[in-house]
């Protein structure tokens, strides 16, 4: 049995990873107006990529390039082949249609890499930091997983309310009618929307993947973190996205402590129907996000 | 004031013989409109004209089913509602159509979207030459909400501002691009008399520099700053002509009136 503080530490950690998903979705929905649940697939298939690229090279950092490579092109593909198709289609349509490419990117894996779970090197060894002379379940890893989401959030910050880009990106989300007459092209936003998810969910994966092992499936669980954490944050904020995301972590880190592991999924989604039923526009979203 | 006779022979934007059709009702039956260079031209008519429609044709909102439209002598093919600023046409939309979390600044330079060529790479790096660029638009950006009197709430969001000065910022976001046509979808929806004369004012003083197509339904504001009206109902065109002609046309008092001819 832990402390509350050894929980609280844990809960850090699975918290900014659920922060990086959550900030994929959230990237996706500023962009397209679309919940992307195969986000977590997008994920798992680029980190098979960047694993086979670590056992080629075996070097980590190789890995992660290509992985976020590969997470950008995977984006752009889903976007053209899938995405802008049903575009027409109402929302509902469209999110089906993830869930599809969610299921075909899971097949795809389990026939290339087989349904076997796999290890996925961390950068920086996985054991617990000594603290004032005593292991606390907080490892290196867990630090440098919270400093790269940190400096991915910065970054896209920037990228998304200072840059030019980010202006045009915000305007095709939220009006696109009006973008285009602006001179905005509405669909490259969209595009590099697709392809900016797509990168930092990659991100996301590599770091997952260490802690939770690769496997066609093994993310799935964090798709219901991330989707609680990034509704719950407003869907169209950032800043949301990241703090409910350690938020969830720390929760769902003290429920697995103090009751079960097995409970954090149910607790997760108690989360989302309470928020759903007393702010359906979530805590940080400046504006009505959506209309249920 | 310019007299134009009928038909023009070099109109700058022409619509010619447009029909279109939205779930199966036919908007527009064979519309030819011409507007002339450096005038203000008037689109006017009753309620479920096709005006706007018009306007969706020319700013490739809605495909033509046959027709063309002509810019400049050329024809436009497959518009794209994206390279319109660049070509110099302008559009506002009824309403206002800013964006709620972007200041009126911010609003007034996406305007100027086309105008500024930078890429994902070069902007999340910062590149000297976008902010070259940038710097230039925004200078622009000042010069025209100095026009529009809206200097002042540069930095104010659209629901803090009253709605004729959100108004003013949609049609600063239109200017920016230093437009050669400007579409204007009734600016004078939802403001006051003092503001109507004020507008009638900005639109006089952009000829002959400016080609304006104004869409509106007060006839006041119409027959004060139109150089050349054409009239359409139920789809056709009805008459066209000067103020004056177009006022005591017989056709467009039955098609106001809601009366038919006999």
């Amino acid at each position: 049995m832990g402390s509350f503080l050894d929980y609280f530490l844990g809960g850090i950690a699975n918290g900014a990873v659920i922060a990086l998903m959550a900030l994929a979705l959230v990237l996706v929905w500023r962009s397209t107006r679309v919940v992307n649940f195969a986000q977590v697939g997008q994920a798992m298939f680029t980190s098979f990529i960047a694993l086979t690229a670590v056992n080629i090279t075996g070097s980590w950092l190789i890995g992660l390039i290509v992985g976020i490579i590969a997470g950008g092109i995977l984006g752009f593909i889903v976007h053209v082949l899938v995405m802008r198709p049903v575009r027409r289609a109402d929302a509902s349509g469209a999110i089906i249609a993830t869930f599809g490419v969610l299921i075909a990117l899971q097949s795809l894996a389990a026939m290339i890499w087989t349904a076997e779970p796999r290890a996925y090197p961390t950068p920086i060894e996985y054991a617990g930091l000594t603290i004032f002379g005593r292991v606390v379940p907080l490892t290196g890893y867990d630090v440098f997983v919270f400093i790269v989401m940190i400096v991915l959030v910065l970054f896209l910050t920037i990228l998304l309310t200072k840059t030019k880009l980010g202006l045009s990106m915000r305007a095709s989300a939220f009006n696109p009618e009006v973008a285009r007459l602006s001179g905005v092209r509405v669909s490259r936003m969209l595009a590099i929307g697709w392809i900016i998810a797509g990168m930092v969910g990659a991100v996301a994966g590599v770091l997952i993947a260490p802690i939770s092992s690769l496997s066609p499936n093994t993310f799935d669980i964090f798709l219901v973190f991330a989707f609680t954490a990034a509704v719950i944050g407003g869907l169209d904020s950032l800043v949301g996205a990241v703090a409910f995301g350690i938020g969830t972590g720390l929760i769902l880190s003290l429920v697995t402590g103090y009751s079960d592991a097995s409970n954090a999924p149910i607790v997760a989604l108690i989360l989302l129907a309470l928020n759903l039923w007393f702010k359906p526009d979530g805590a940080f979203s400046h504006h009505k996000a959506r209309s249920v | 004031m310019v007299k134009y006779v009928l038909p023009l022979t070099h109109p700058l934007l022409h619509v010619v013989d447009v029909s279109v059709t939205l779930s199966g009702l036919k908007i527009l039956d064979n519309v030819s409109i011409g507007i002339p260079e450096g005038a203000v031209t008037g689109l006017i008519g009753p309620n479920g004209a096709g005006k706007t429609t018009v306007f969706n044709v020319i700013s490739g909102f809605v495909q033509a089913d046959s027709g063309q439209v002509r810019f400049d002598g050329t024809r436009l093919k497959h518009i794209k509602t994206h390279h319109l600023t660049s070509m110099g046409i302008s559009r506002t939309l009824q309403g206002v159509g800013l964006f709620p979390s972007l200041t009126a600044l911010d609003n007034v330079l996406l305007g100027g979207s086309a105008q500024v060529k930078s890429g994902i790479v070069a902007d999340s790096l910062a590149m000297p030459w976008t902010d070259v660029e940038q710097r230039r638009l925004r200078e622009r950006a000042y010069a025209v909400m100095e026009e529009m009197s809206i200097l002042d709430v540069a930095d104010r969001f659209p629901s803090e501002l009253p709605y004729p000065v959100q108004k003013r910022v949609a049609m600063a976001r239109a200017l920016v691009s230093d437009p050669k046509v400007l579409l204007l979808d009734e600016p004078a929806g939802g403001i006051g008399a003092g503001d109507m004369a004020d507008l009638a004012r900005i639109i006089k003083s952009w000829v002959p520099n400016r080609t304006v197509l104004l869409v509106e339904h007060h006839m006041e504001l119409v027959m004060d700053v139109c150089d050349l009206i054409w009239v359409l109902d139920a789809g056709t065109v009805i008459a066209s002509g000067s103020p004056e002609q177009v006022r005591t046309d017989p056709a467009v008092l039955a098609a106001y009136l809601g009366e038919e001819e006999d």
